[in-house]
C-alpha cells in the first residue's frame, strides 16, 4: 500500500499540488499579498466546496464506467424544489436542507434504474434526466429568484468559519475523506470499482453489475444533493441559473485527478487537488479581470491536455492489458461467443 | 527454385510470451493447388494465418507471393498483395448491405464518392460464381447465420485474388452449403488460384485437398506433402502424436460412491444444448473435451445461470436445483468457474492481487456495516500468494504487470478463496508455459484429493489425457460419448478424435 501510495503521490498529485503552490505564489505577489487575507481566503474556500462535491459526484459514475451529465441539473433541481417547499409551503429551512439531499438522492437511483432497466447507454439516460430536471427548475422557478432569508439556520451554517475557514468546506472535506476511506474498505465500493475495471469478470465473480450501477448513479445523485444542500447555505437565493454551469467543472475535476474514464479507479485526493487548481483559474480570472470566457477556455483545454496526457501514459499498460486475445489458436470468449450466438440465432 | 509458388513461407518463426507459437515452419502453396493446413487448437494455424495475412509479423523469416519477398504490414497490403480471406468468425456488419459487406475494404469509388454500381456489379458477379440467388441490396442482418458465412465467403473471392485462404469456413454452414463452396473451391483452382483450406473435418479435406501441411505443437510435421500419400489414420497420428514434457503423473482412483457432487440429467439450455448428461463425484476430475465452438464454455454459463436450462434437470450433491445467477451459483450451490479467458473476463487488470483474490468473498470479508476487514482481507491474499506460490513483489502489486502463468493463478486463486466444493476450470493452462503447466497439473489433482469436484474444459488433448479421470466429447452442444481415461495418450487420443471427427456432418444444423 505504501508503495502504491508513494508512486501514487509521484505523479499526478504532487504535479497538482505544485500547480496549486505556483498558483498560489503568483496571486500572491499580483494582488500584492492580498490574496492571502483572511477574507479573500474564506471566498476561495467559500467557492470550492461545490465543486468539489460535484466533481465527487461526476467521479461515483465514471468508477463504474458511466457518466452522469445531470449533475447540475440535480443540484439545479433539488436546490429550488427545497427552496419553493421552504420560502412557499413554509417547510422549516432545516428539512428543506434535508429534503435537498434527499431529492438528489432519488434522482441518482432514478438514473441508475433507467441505464439497468432499460439497458439504454448512460450517457443519453442522463443527458435526457439532464434536461427534464432542468426544465422542471425553470418551470418552477421561472425568472424569479427565491430570497435565502426564509431559511435563516442554514444559512448560518454557510456563514461559519471555524478555524477561518467556512464551515461548508469543512464539509466537502469531511465527504470526500468519508469517501475515500468508503472507496478503499467497503463491499459496495469494492463492487462498484469491480465493476467498472471489468464487468464480464465482476460478473462471473459473482457481482451484480447491475447493483452496482443503481449505487454508482444514487451515490453520484446523492452528492448532487449534498451540493444543492450547500447551495441553499452559501448562496442568497436560489434561481433557475443554479447547476447551470456545473457539467464541466464536474468532469474537469476527476478527469485532470486522474480518474480514468473506462470504469474501475476513483481518485478522490486527485479530484479535491484538481477543484482547487480550476478554482485557482477563476481566481487569477479575477485577479487579472480577464473575461469569464476565458476560464472555460483554459479549463476546456487543461483537460484535454489531460485527457491526452493519460492516453500517453496508459499506452503501455493497455497494450498488456485484457480486451486482446491470448496467442495461438485463441478461443473467443465464451461470453462473446454467446452474444454471437444469441445475435445469430 | 524451378518453380514459381503462389505463396510461400520460409523458416517463419513467432514468439509470445511463454509460447514459441511457430517455430521455423514452411509452406508452399502452388498455383492451381488446394492445400489443406491441419493442426489441433494450439499448434500454431490461426498465427500462420495471421502472417499471412498481415495482422502480425513475423519474429523472422520470410513470405514470398508469387516468388517476390514481402512484408506485409497490414490486412489491406495483403489484399493489396493478392491474398483473399474467408475467416471463420462472421465478420459482417450488419447494418451494411451484402453487396457493402462483400466490397468492405476494397471499396470502388470514383471521382471520391462511392461507386455503387460499380460495387453491386461486383457482388452480384461473386454471388453468381456461389450459386448463391440474394440481391446484393438485401441489409446483411436479415441474413440467417449460414447466408451470413456465405457472404464471408464472398468477400474472399471479391478482390479476385491469386491466394484465397479459407479459414475453417464450412464450421457454420449446412451440407448443401458446403457442396456449393467446394464446387467454387475447384473452379477457382482449375482457373489457376491457390488455395489454403484451414479445417477440422477430416472428410472434406480427403474429399477435396491435393496436399496437406499438418503443424504440431508449432512445428511443421508434414510439409506441402501429397494427400495420397496419408491416410485417415495417419493424419491422426501426425495431428496428435505429441508428448507431453515428463511429469509425475500420480496413480488416481477416485470413488464414484454416493451422491455426485454435480449431476446433469439431459439437460438443454437456451444456448443450444441437446440432452447433455453426465456426473462429477466429489475427488474427481472430469475433462470436457471437444473444438472450439463445440458449446463447452457455453455449458458452464448455463451452470452459472448465464444461459437459461430449458429442460431437464442439474442436481448437486444429489438435490435438483435451479441455478439463477453466479452469486446463486457461487454462495448458494457452491460452483466456482474458473474462465478461460483470464484477461478479458476473469481479472482485474487495473487493480492489485490482494483486490483480485479477495473478490469472491468479500461479503464473507466484510463486518455487519459493510467494511470490508482490512486484515482479513490481506491475510487472505497472502495466503494464497503463498499456497499457489505466486510470483508477486506484494500483494498491492498490479496483476496486469504479472507473467501469463502467475495471472492464471490469482484468477484460480479467487475461486480456492471462494472454497467451492465444484470447481470448473476452463482452458487452465492457455498461453502457459510446460513447466508452470505442470504446477498447474499438480494444484488440479490436490484439488481432487481434498474432495473438490473438478471439470476442466480444455481444448488441449495431450493435456486433457493427463489431467482427467473420464473424458466426456462435447460436439455441437451434445456430448458425443464419455470414456475412462486409462492415461494411454496414443489410444485415449485416437478414441477421442473419432468421436469429434466420425460424427456425419449431416448432424451439423443450420441455426435460422
Amino acid at each position: 500500500m505504501k508503495a502504491r501510495l508513494g508512486a501514487a503521490l509521484r505523479t499526478q498529485n504532487t504535479s497538482l499540488a505544485a500547480v496549486i503552490i505556483v498558483g498560489t505564489i503568483v496571486l500572491a505577489i499580483q494582488s500584492q499579498g492580498g490574496f492571502l487575507a483572511p477574507i479573500s481566503i474564506r471566498t476561495f474556500f467559500e467557492f470550492l466546496a461545490i465543486p468539489i462535491i460535484i466533481g465527487l459526484a461526476q467521479m461515483a459514475t465514471l468508477a463504474v464506467g458511466q457518466m452522469n451529465l445531470a449533475v447540475g441539473a440535480i443540484g439545479g433541481f433539488a436546490s429550488c424544489a427545497a427552496a419553493i417547499l421552504v420560502a412557499d409551503a413554509g417547510l422549516p429551512g432545516w428539512l428543506g436542507g434535508i429534503l435537498a439531499i434527499l431529492i438528489g438522492l432519488a434522482a441518482g437511483l432514478v438514473n441508475g434504474l433507467l441505464v439497468v432497466l432499460t439497458q439504454i447507454n448512460g450517457f443519453v439516460v442522463t443527458l435526457a434526466t439532464m434536461t427534464i430536471l432542468a426544465g422542471a427548475q425553470y418551470a418552477m422557478v421561472g425568472t424569479r429568484t427565491i430570497q435565502a432569508s426564509a431559511w435563516p439556520e442554514l444559512q448560518a451554517i454557510g456563514t461559519a468559519y471555524p478555524l477561518g475557514v467556512p464551515l461548508i468546506f469543512w464539509l466537502a472535506l469531511i465527504i470526500a475523506i468519508a469517501l475515500a476511506f468508503a472507496y478503499r474498505h467497503t463491499l459496495v465500493a469494492r463492487q462498484m470499482l469491480a465493476s467498472g475495471g471489468n464487468p464480464l469478470a465482476a460478473r462471473l465473480s459473482g457481482i451484480s453489475n447491475n447493483r452496482s450501477l443503481v449505487a454508482a448513479h444514487g451515490l453520484s445523485g446523492l452528492l448532487c444533493g449534498v451540493a444543492a444542500f450547500i447551495v441553499l447555505c452559501s448562496l442568497p437565493g436560489a434561481n433557475k441559473s443554479i447547476g447551470g454551469d456545473w457539467l464541466l467543472s464536474s468532469f474537469a475535476a476527476p478527469i485532470i485527478g486522474g480518474v480514468s474514464l473506462v470504469g474501475g479507479t476513483v481518485a478522490v485526493l486527485g479530484t479535491v487537488l484538481a477543484a482547487m487548481v480550476v478554482r485557482l483559474v477563476d481566481s487569477a480570472r479575477a485577479a487579472f479581470q480577464l473575461d469569464p470566457s476565458w476560464v472555460n477556455l483554459v479549463i476546456g483545454a487543461v483537460v484535454l491536455g489531460t485527457v491526452a496526457l493519460d492516453r500517453v501514459r496508459t499506452r503501455r499498460p493497455s497494450a498488456t492489458r485484457g480486451r486482446r486475445r491470448p496467442p495461438a489458436d485463441p478461443p473467443p470468449t465464451a461470453a462473446l461467443r454467446t452474444v454471437e450466438r444469441g445475435a445469430g440465432a | 527454385m524451378s518453380e514459381v509458388y503462389a505463396l510461400e513461407v520460409r523458416k517463419v518463426t513467432k514468439t509470445f510470451p511463454g509460447v514459441r507459437a511457430l517455430d521455423e515452419v514452411n509452406l508452399r502453396l502452388k498455383p492451381g493447388e488446394v492445400h489443406a493446413l491441419l493442426g489441433e487448437n494450439g499448434a500454431g494455424k490461426s498465427t500462420l494465418i495471421k502472417i499471412i495475412t498481415g495482422i502480425q509479423p513475423p519474429d523472422s523469416g520470410e513470405l514470398l507471393i508469387g516468388g517476390e519477398p514481402r512484408s506485409l504490414s497490414s490486412a489491406h497490403e495483403a489484399t493489396k498483395a493478392g491474398i483473399g480471406v474467408v475467416h471463420q468468425e462472421r465478420n459482417v456488419i450488419a447494418d451494411f448491405t451484402v453487396a457493402e459487406n462483400i466490397a468492405l475494404g476494397n471499396t470502388p469509388t470514383k471521382a471520391g464518392r462511392v461507386d455503387w454500381k460499380e460495387m453491386r456489379a461486383g457482388a452480384q458477379r461473386v454471388l453468381d460464381l456461389l450459386d448463391f440467388p440474394i440481391d446484393p441490396d438485401t441489409p446483411t442482418s436479415l441474413l440467417s447465420p449460414a447466408q451470413t458465412q456465405l457472404v464471408e465467403i464472398a468477400r474472399g473471392l471479391y478482390a479476385d485474388s491469386a491466394v484465397l485462404l479459407l479459414d475453417e469456413p464450412t464450421a457454420s454452414i449446412s451440407e448443401n452449403e458446403s457442396d456449393l463452396l467446394f464446387t467454387v473451391v475447384h473452379k477457382l483452382a482449375a482457373q489457376g488460384k491457390a488455395i489454403l483450406f484451414v479445417s477440422h473435418k477430416l472428410e472434406e479435406v480427403f474429399a477435396h485437398c491435393d496436399t496437406v501441411t499438418v503443424f504440431r505443437d508449432g512445428k511443421v510435421v508434414a510439409e506441402s506433402a501429397p494427400l495420397a500419400d496419408y491416410t485417415r489414420d495417419s493424419i491422426v497420428d501426425l495431428l496428435v502424436g505429441r508428448t507431453l514434457a515428463k511429469l509425475d503423473v500420480p496413480e488416481r482412483n477416485p470413488s464414484r460412491e454416493g451422491a455426485p457432487a454435480l449431476e446433469l440429467r439431459s439437460v438443454s439450455s437456451s444456448a443450444g444444448h441437446r440432452d447433455v448428461s453426465f456426473r462429477v463425484h466429489p475427488g474427481e476430475i472430469l475433462g470436457l473435451y471437444g473444438l472450439v465452438g463445440a458449446g463447452r464454455s457455453e455449458l458452464a454459463e448455463a451452470l452459472l445461470g448465464l444461459t437459461r436450462i430449458t429442460s431437464g434437470e442439474v442436481l448437486v450433491n444429489g438435490a435438483p436445483v435451479t441455478i439463477r445467477s453466479v452469486g446463486d451459483a457461487l454462495r448458494t450451490h457452491g460452483i466456482g468457474y474458473v474462465t478461460e479467458d483470464r484477461k478479458a473476463a476473469g481479472l482485474f487488470l487495473d487493480q492489485t492481487v490482494e483486490k483480485n483474490l479477495t473478490v469472491t468473498v468479500l461479503k464473507r470479508l466484510s463486518n455487519a456495516l459493510g467494511v470490508v476487514r482490512a486484515r482479513s482481507s490481506r491475510e487472505t491474499a497472502d495466503e494464497y500468494i503463498s499456497s499457489l506460490d505466486i510470483k508477486v513483489s506484494g500483494r498491492d502489486q498490479l496483476v496486469g504487470l504479472l507473467s501469463g502463468g502467475n495471472q492464471q493463478k490469482v484468477s484460480l486463486g479467487k475461486w480456492l478463496a471462494a472454497d467451492t466444493g465444484i470447481l470448473i476450470i476452463d482452458e487452465p493452462t492457455v498461453g502457459i508455459d510446460v513447466r508452470t503447466k505442470g504446477a498447474f497439473y499438480q494444484l488440479i489433482w490436490a484439488l481432487a484429493e481434498a474432495g473438490k469436484a473438478v471439470m476442466v474444459i480444455s481444448s488441449d488433448l495431450a493435456e486433457t489425457v493427463t489431467l482427467v479421470d473420464r473424458i466426456a466429447v462435447m460436439q455441437d452442444f451434445a456430448i458425443t460419448g464419455i470414456v475412462d481415461n486409462t492415461h494411454d495418450y496414443e489410444s485415449m487420443s485416437k478414441s477421442v478424435i473419432r468421436l469429434i471427427h466420425d460424427e456425419p456432418i449431416s448432424s451439423v444444423e443450420v441455426q435460422r
